[in-house]
């Protein structure tokens, strides 16, 4: 099969200039006309296991967080200044120059607004985009790349790549589950049935009739996915690849989920939406301060999507990335050096779309009396709403209340971060 | 996705039973399926509930499982597995003596092969190394192997902090990447560098290293070459080790300074290393596991028994729900360096003794283990008002204020856990109140001296005084015996009865169970006091578990997958990481699934695109032999002079041999025809090749080497498209 490029196709010739001709200012200012601008693609994060915001992005101006996180707290000295107001943890430097050159963009006090302390609760609700309710089976980002089609019917070119919604890892996340098949790989290189040769092996032949003429839905559909996916990558030819210069990936499993994100949004596979995870953040044990599990943590997160950003080159034009984590922290450490389970958070949003540079949302407060239910941070952005404007302006998706039914989603709600 | 779930429901493959159901005997009136009355969703028969109930409650049918409970019965069989005692296990026992460290105490294992935390401790003086003998030898080597990692560690660190791109100590202590919350103390750690891969070198999953297999060259000049070649490769060194007895070879590396010993092995080509231990007998083979890196022999031989057991047991049912209650109380392995050793105890003695027993004890079991205490963090737990949090508040003001540490205090996590996924289920009824009360409740439940693998304590002065309420019942100061009758409270709940029921009927009957079986097993739940075995029984005798939409509506998950092939194949196993790297590499590595929740067992977790290929190329490397220690043989092993007899085997008849006993409820046609379109083309291929040897010759000899040889590479790969084919995905 040839790799055909559908994805342009579709999306018109526009996306191409955009990513290789035309200079970055002039791109900006002809995809600043259209929202759902053409060639755009979203990339989510979800730091599972609830990431401490609070010592994330530390409000060091706030008298009470030293006094609620006596051994755990970020020295205002040690942070890495923001605005005056907010700071860095020590081990995000490299999000420093992202964030001066205005492509990062940080949302304070968000979240899902359901009380559950539950990871796995609070991480379904997130994931489905339908919080408090336990019976949706498809997750928000497979709903925006439906109400994407829903704008595009008239008149496009409505073909799709089977890499159009991408998760690296073992298996299709709920946020990416649905009705638009999701494909899920752990590794770009090993993707491949019975050897790595130029064409496919009578092996895999036989499995693909075996697959294509299944009466059984499930691994007929399964099977069509895979070995459409298996020949456009071996076209890509995964095993040239080599990070741009300067992309310097830390040696973790996030950091190789980045780096093969990176692979293969370059590669033009017709990748729109792609989400990975990232665990490790439930610290309620020895969490550490400037130094500690989570301060290592931030190191390879924030490494990793640094070297992502620098792997991109001129197509970070067209990438949006968000991060999330099901909720926040206790505002107190807990009784043995850690935190508990929270409510509100921050998240990260970083593209070439982006109006960066800034600590967006409401800032509620840490006072005693402003703590939700007296220990956590209180929300004040609804995670919907961040992605509804991001799903919105990017991927084109109209109907919100397809992508967050039930949120009655407003555009004033909207934080214009992009 | 959503239109894949949908069809989970729908997709009966009635094609895929049919032709079973037809071309078997004549529903030998089953005593069971007789005496019950119809309903009115159709009901299995004959052989198919045979299929049925061995693709439910065992780990997959072996070849000849069919028959051999068609001949006993099948209620009796089912009686059978839920006694396990009286099973024979002279197969399992011969390869479990294969571990002869799995039987011992925490203790003993974390002292005799010491995790690093153990090997650290031993640097600082705090615990005494061994004077002599083979203790000694290994504690020297690791302590050797930790310096030598630390001073590299340190070098690079002084190196990274030129360049800003890379985190401070990314190399070592990131290595536990995974981990909820990691050791803080833990530095680089060779056992936990192995998390991603913990046989590196030792496996070839993705195929290549067929060294077994491959034929012998006969060409001499080829042969004199490759001589000169292992000439030139071997030091003359290492072959005098090799050549020494067992014994002998023990006691020479034992013997070794670390460093002679490190170089040893890193002179060892993989061949070399494997026929280093080869012919040992276990303890041996263990004790030289133990010199190169004990917590990898742990890990390794955790992994390796539960897949044993799986792969091997007669007491398939006994297994299935010791697999199933490991996952209900899911323990992440590298939460901290001594949990691999925890695991041993934890599965060995709470869970697997209780795995059909009463659903109290084994609360009670998991919640006094050392690795539920540590895993979900109540072992740090301390009541604020408890008397040891007074002496720390004491203690920290006679400190300088800049030396003060926050007293210790309380740790929900347990708590929250414990209710939510443990018992009552997330919507069991329970408030963020009830949490804190009732850890409260489980303050003091401890673990003596983790570092050295202590057993469970309970520790009165952390214990919170006064009386608690939870789930608006109080519950009086009463120490130990709080925690007991909250257990107690919680196991007999009937909310605890119906979340049991579904996540049971969710693993033996379908992705979503009839609410009418869920209800009756939670009615025998509470009417047995919890008993697991009554549960069972009664979802063996419902019909909602013998209906046709049931029949093979559950898709394996990867263990499922990849234990099943394994018995369909009915493999000799030798080696098992090549089977923990593949679960892994499907997404279900053993022991570390890093969430409380464990993993899930329905169809839309597990059906994607990465995750077939991955299936796919494990079927063909099982089946070609690929897998470095684990042999199949698709031959009959029968006289050779018989295949002569029956003539030449045609695609056709070795389909029929193989599918039987790889998918023994018959494959579908489509997946048939797609097998045999390319084992005609394969047997075109390997006659072609072989015509000039044969040429001249009267009659194509069957049993000559060459043909048995060709006959066995398109069995295995015809083996190998039926253990891919949709069909062996489901169960």
């Amino acid at each position: 099969m040839v790799l055909t490029r559908r994805f342009f196709l579709h999306r018109g010739a526009l996306a191409v200039a955009g990513t290789a001709a035309l200079p970055n200012f002039l791109v900006r200012s002809v995809l600043a006309e259209a929202e759902g601008a053409p060639g755009q693609r979203l990339v989510v994060i979800f730091q599972r296991g609830a990431a401490d915001g609070l010592n994330v992005v530390v409000p060091y101006r706030e008298k009470n967080y030293y006094a609620m996180r006596p051994t755990i707290a970020i020295p205002q000295k040690q942070v890495i200044d923001l605005d005056g107001f907010f700071g860095l943890h020590p081990s995000l430097t490299p999000f420093k120059p992202l964030y001066d050159q205005g492509h990062l963009a940080i949302v304070h006090a968000a979240g899902s607004p359901d009380m559950s302390r539950s990871h796995f609760d609070a991480q379904d609700y997130m994931e489905s985009g339908t919080p408090g309710i336990k019976n949706t089976s498809d997750g928000w980002l497979n709903r925006a790349l439906q109400a994407e089609d829903a704008c595009h019917r008239m008149g496009h070119d409505e073909e799709h790549t089977a890499f159009r919604a991408l998760a690296l890892g073992a298996e299709v996340p709920l946020t990416l589950a649905g009705k638009i098949s999701a494909i899920a790989l752990n590794n770009v290189n090993g993707f491949t049935v019975a050897g790595r040769g130029p064409a496919p092996s009578p092996a895999a032949e036989a499995f693909e009739a075996m697959y294509a003429d299944s009466g059984d839905r499930i691994f007929h559909a399964a099977g069509d996915e895979t070995f459409e996916a298996v020949k456009m990558l071996r076209a890509a030819d995964p095993a040239q690849y080599a990070p741009a210069a300067g992309a310097n990936y830390p040696n973790s499993e996030f950091g190789a989920s980045m780096r093969q994100i990176a692979q293969l949004l370059k590669a033009n596979l017709g990748v729109e939406a792609a989400f990975t995870d990232v665990t490790g953040w439930d610290t309620h044990v020895n969490q550490g301060g400037v130094n500690g599990q989570l301060a290592n943590r931030l190191s390879d997160f924030s490494a990793s999507l640094a070297a992502f950003w620098r792997d991109l080159g001129d197509q970070a034009e067209n990438v949006t990335l968000a991060t999330m984590s099901e909720f926040g922290r206790t505002a107190h450490e807990n009784g043995t050096g850690g935190t508990d389970h929270g409510h509100a958070n921050a998240m990260f949003v970083l593209g070439g779309q982006v109006k960066g540079g800034k600590v967006y949302g409401r800032w509620p407060g840490l006072g005693n009396a402003q703590l939700n239910q007296g220990r956590d941070l209180a929300l004040t952005t609804d995670y919907r709403a961040v992605l509804g404007e991001l799903v919105t302006r990017t991927l084109g998706a109209e109907n919100l209340e397809m992508v967050f039914p039930g949120a009655r989603l407003q555009r004033e709600q909207f934080l214009w971060l992009v | 996705m959503d239109s894949l779930r949908g069809a989970l429901a729908v997709v009966l493959c009635l094609n895929l039973c049919m032709p079973a159901a037809a071309a078997g005997p004549a529903p030998t009136a089953n005593s069971a399926a007789a005496s019950r009355p119809s309903y009115s969703s159709p009901e299995l028969q004959g052989d198919a509930r045979i299929l049925h109930a061995l693709d439910r409650f065992t780990f997959g049918p072996r070849p000849g499982d069919v028959e051999a409970v068609r001949a006993m019965g099948l209620e009796a069989w089912f009686e059978r597995q839920l006694h396990p005692a009286n099973i024979d296990e002279a197969d399992l026992d011969a390869r479990l003596a294969q571990y002869p460290a799995m039987q011992w105490s925490v203790e003993d294992l974390l002292l005799r092969i010491p995790s690093n935390a153990i090997v650290r401790q031993a640097m600082k003086g705090r615990i005494e190394i061994p004077r002599r003998g083979a203790l000694h030898a290994v504690y020297e080597d690791a302590i050797y192997r930790l310096q030598a990692r630390q001073a590299e560690k340190k070098e690079k660190n002084a190196g990274a902090s030129a360049s800003p791109a890379a985190p401070a100590g990314e190399g070592t202590t990131m290595i536990g990447a995974r981990g909820m919350s990691e050791d803080p103390g833990a530095e680089g750690n060779p056992g936990m560098a192995m998390g991603a891969n913990p046989v590196a070198g030792m496996d070839a999953n993705s195929g290549g290293v067929a060294s077994a297999a491959a034929p012998v060259p006969d060409d001499p000049q080829a042969m004199a070459l490759a001589a000169q070649m292992d000439a030139l490769d071997d030091d003359p060194a290492s072959d005098a080790i090799l050549g020494l007895t067992p014994e002998q070879r023990v006691l020479k590396l034992e013997a070794m300074r670390p460093a002679e010993f490190e170089d040893f092995l890193k002179s060892l080509r993989p061949a070399q290393r494997a026929k280093l231990t080869a012919d040992m007998v276990p303890a041996l083979r263990e004790a030289v596991d133990d010199l190169e890196n004990p917590e990898r022999l742990v890990v390794q031989e955790l992994m390796a028994e539960r897949l044993t057991r799986d792969i091997y047991s007669n007491a398939q049912l006994q297994e299935v729900m010791t697999d199933f209650w490991l996952n209900h109380f899911n323990i992440y392995l590298r939460k901290n360096e001594q949990m691999p050793y925890y695991l041993v105890s934890f599965e060995r003695d709470a869970v697997r003794p209780r795995a059909l027993g009463k659903f109290e004890d084994l609360l009670e079991a998991v919640a006094h283990s050392p690795a539920m205490l540590l895993y979900l963090d109540n072992a740090e737990s301390v009541g604020p008002d408890s008397l040891a949090a007074e002496r720390a508040k004491m203690a920290a003001w006679r400190r300088p204020a800049k030396q003060r540490q926050d007293p210790p205090g309380i740790n929900e996590n347990y708590a929250r856990e414990l209710m939510e996924l443990h018992t009552l289920g997330v919507n069991g009824g329970y408030t963020q109140a009830d949490v804190i009360q009732v850890a409260r409740v489980l303050t003091g439940w401890t673990v003596d001296r983790p570092q050295f693998g202590g057993g469970y304590v309970f520790n009165p002065n952390r214990h919170e005084p006064g009386t608690k309420k939870v789930l608006g019942k109080k519950i009086k100061g009463n120490g130990e015996m709080e925690g007991r009758e909250l257990l107690h409270m919680l196991a007999t709940r009937p909310a605890t009865a119906h979340f049991l029921s579904r996540e049971l009927a969710e693993r033996f009957v379908s992705d979503n169970p009839p609410q009418s079986i869920v209800d009756r097993m939670a009615k025998t739940y509470m009417a047995s006091g919890g008993d697991i075995s009554t549960v069972l029984t009664t979802l063996f005798r419902s019909p909602e578990f013998w209906s046709k939409d049931a029949y093979r509506a559950k898709v394996k998950t990867p263990i499922e997958f990849v234990v099943s092939a394994v018995r369909a194949s009915d493999a000799n196993v030798e080696n098992y990481m090549p089977l923990v790297n593949a679960v892994r590499a499907m997404g279900m590595p053993l022991y570390e699934c890093i969430p409380p929740s464990g993993y899930r067992w329905d169809a839309a977790t597990w059906v994607s695109t990465g995750a077939l290929v991955d299936r796919m190329n494990f079927a063909l490397n099982l089946s070609a032999n690929r897998l470095p220690g684990i042999t199949v043989q698709w031959q009959p092993q029968t006289a050779d002079t018989t295949a002569a007899d029956e003539g030449i085997p045609t695609a056709q008849s070795e389909e029929a041999r193989l599918e039987p006993l790889l998918l023994p409820g018959g494959a579908s046609a489509t997946t048939r025809a797609a097998a045999l379109d390319e084992f005609a083309r394969q047997s075109a291929q390997e006659s072609a090749a072989m015509r000039p040897v044969l040429a001249g010759r009267p009659m194509l000899r069957a049993n000559s080497r060459q043909a048995v040889l060709a006959r066995e590479r398109q069995d295995q790969l015809l083996a190998g498209l039926l253990i891919g084919s949709p069909d062996f995905q489901r169960r």
